[in-house]
């Protein structure tokens, strides 16, 4: 087995209001992996992308991308890292008035000069990388309509062809479903399958429906209270499981 | 009472019936009304000729040193014996009522303020502070009814209702004037203001260093703008001369003020999603700012600078007054040789300039939304 792509060692959390958000969290990510995240709201599993990704600087603990140590890098080399490992929103996180195309632009601008992007000089070869992108998350001929005018599935989409056109190694997805009805959360899952399968990118999740789970990942973790309390198979989560992760008496709902 | 906890209940119980503020207020409200009796008797002794001579404003000017010595003894008089009262007494004073814990207020809320001390006093207080009002103002119905002054206001109107119209041409020249001193005002103010409304938002402004940064610029703009665009005229008619150009940079400095204020406010309640989404790409700060913030503020940025521009309209006519230039300064002049069929013209063109400005920034804005 190769050498893991992101490397989670003894991670901490502290917001400066005093919420300890992530306890002492260590965990690999395997290159092209599926890798998602379960656990109740509040369980931490926003924190832990937001700190892999270097949204939130970590409070302890160690993150180690391609075998260098990014969770003490500044300035720049914080761009790059963002650069590097892409990420898409529960809520999208479009920018309403742009059209669907320069939202993909969007994705290029850590590797654009500031004044140039700007003035919109963005290059030649971009364009076709957004378009491309686009054509793949099959919304192409949305390129020109304005991004608040499409449906929550197709903002989604259009989050996801922009995150790609960062050429990214890892893709974060936060909750990428969770605003969104049944019907259309196996369209956007599809869709990161199909990245993490053709493109080969690493995808780490956090996903609220275990039938999802199931489906989709290759490799499950469950946080709670900011700890890690299962790491395996999504196979091998059963009843007491999902108990022990979500509480007694939760009741499994399904995703059809 | 049911409204609150044991835990809660206890929690006030605990907390002293008298804090220092409802003390400190009662004291310096209770020497106000002591003064104010103490101004009326004055007023109401000399009236009826017990003591002659001029006790007003000169006599006040002159004795304010003793004046203020006897209400500093007051002061403490009132602080010592509320104090004592209060640990004796629980009377309902004014600042029992406004800085009490809820339940002290609840209990004080259950009569009638008639019934009340502190309506009793309140009420009181505002009775002879309405009257102190009417004698420092002057108030006179005799002069405001007497024929000469009425007869000279008669004239006055049906001349300004009679306008001469032999002016308009010099009028209307003089309103562009007006208007350009407004449009330049406003527009060089724009970049700076759109410039200094990131700096000044709360929600950029993040990191210590930056919130200094903040806390400073925000203190300055405040003191630029809680001076007022006439006194500005002022200062810059000293500085460059009588003329539109200090009439522009007394608006210029105003507006920079103002709309960074209005600006920095529209950029503090931006989303944060699709920052954080622009974040999450690699974007630098500036990149951040022009493609997540920009578009969001945009529209209602172009909605505040044209209700300033409108704004300013009307400011640059006062400050023409005090030789800022364009109408203002016309109208003055006229109004100084007492040409009232002159001034008449003036202020039509005025007013209707201002109502059309109004109109259309109204209309704008409106589409704008």
């Amino acid at each position: 087995m190769s050498s893991p792509i992101l490397s989670i060692k003894n991670l901490s959390k502290t917001y400066s209001n005093g919420v300890r958000a992530l306890n002492n969290v260590s965990f690999d990510v395997e290159p092209g992996e599926f890798l998602v995240i379960i656990g109740l709201s509040g369980s931490g599993k926003s924190t832990l992308l937001r700190c892999m990704n270097r949204l939130h600087d970590p409070s302890a603990g160690e993150i180690w991308f391609q075998n260098r140590r990014i969770d003490q890098v500044k300035g720049s080399e914080i761009r790059h890292v963002r650069k590097e490992i892409a990420m898409i929103f529960q809520h999208f996180n479009l920018i309403p008035r742009h059209s669907v195309l320069s939202n993909v632009l969007m994705g290029r601008l850590g590797s654009t000069n500031t004044l140039k992007s700007i003035f919109g000089l963005f290059t030649k070869e971009d364009r076709e990388t957004a378009l491309r992108y686009l054509g793949l998350v099959g919304i192409r001929e949305k390129a020109g309509i304005r991004a608040d005018q499409l449906s929550g599935g197709q903002q989604q989409r259009v989050a996801i062809a922009r995150a790609l056109s960062q050429n990214p190694k890892v893709l974060l997805a936060d909750e990428p479903v969770a605003s969104l009805d049944p019907a259309t959360c196996h369209t956007v899952m599809d869709y990161l399958s199909k990245v993490n399968k053709e493109l080969g990118i690493s995808i780490v999740c956090n996903l609220h429906f275990l039938s999802l789970v199931r489906q989709y990942a290759t490799r499950v973790i469950a946080l709670k209270g900011g700890e890690i309390v299962y790491q395996g198979s999504p196979k091998e989560i059963d009843e007491a499981w999902f108990g022990r992760i979500y509480g007694e008496g939760a009741k499994e709902v399904h995703v059809n | 009472m049911a409204a609150f906890t044991a835990r809660e209940q206890k929690k006030f119980m605990s907390t002293k019936s008298s804090s220092p503020k409802i003390l400190f207020f009662d004291a310096v409200f209770f020497t106000y009304t002591a003064a104010l009796l103490c101004y009326v008797a004055f007023l109401f002794v000399s009236s009826i000729g017990l003591v002659s001579g001029d006790y007003d404003k000169d006599f006040a000017i002159r004795y304010m040193s003793t004046f203020s010595l006897i209400c500093l003894g007051v002061f403490l008089f009132m602080l010592a014996a509320l104090k004592i009262l209060s640990s004796t007494t629980s009377v309902s004073t004014v600042g029992a009522f406004l800085f009490s814990n809820p339940i002290r207020k609840l209990e004080l809320a259950q009569t009638s303020f008639l019934k009340s001390f502190w309506g009793l006093h309140l009420l009181v207080t505002l009775i002879l502070t309405f009257f102190v009002s009417l004698r420092v103002t002057q108030f006179s119905i005799y002069e405001l009814t007497d024929p000469d002054g009425l007869g000279g206001a008669i004239r006055l109107f049906s001349d300004l209702a009679n306008p001469n119209f032999d002016l308009l041409p010099t009028a209307i020249i003089e309103v562009f004037e007006t208007i350009f001193i407004a449009f330049l005002g406003t527009a060089v103010a724009i970049p700076i203001a759109f410039l200094l409304s990131f700096v000044c938002a709360k929600n950029i402004m993040t990191n210590p260093v930056a919130f200094a940064i903040y806390v400073t610029l925000r203190t300055l703009l405040n003191v630029m703008r809680s001076v007022e665009p006439l006194i500005w005229a002022i200062i810059f008619t000293v500085w460059v001369g009588v003329g539109p150009f200090a009439g522009m940079l007394a608006l210029l400095i105003h507006s920079i003020a103002s709309l960074t204020k209005q600006y920095s406010e529209i950029v503090e309640g931006v989303s944060d999603g699709p920052i954080e989404g622009i974040r999450s790409t690699g974007a630098s700060t500036v990149q951040t700012v022009w493609f997540a913030i920009v578009p969001q503020v945009v529209l209602p940025y172009i909605a505040f600078t044209i209700y300033r521009w409108d704004i300013n309209v009307r400011m640059a006519t006062v400050i023409g007054l005090v030789g800022g230039g364009g109408i203002g300064t016309l109208l003055i002049k006229y109004q100084g040789q007492a040409m009232w069929r002159e001034v008449g013209c003036i202020i039509l063109v005025i007013a209707i300039v201002v109502w059309v400005m109004d109109t259309a920034s109204a209309y704008i804005r409106e589409a704008l939304k």
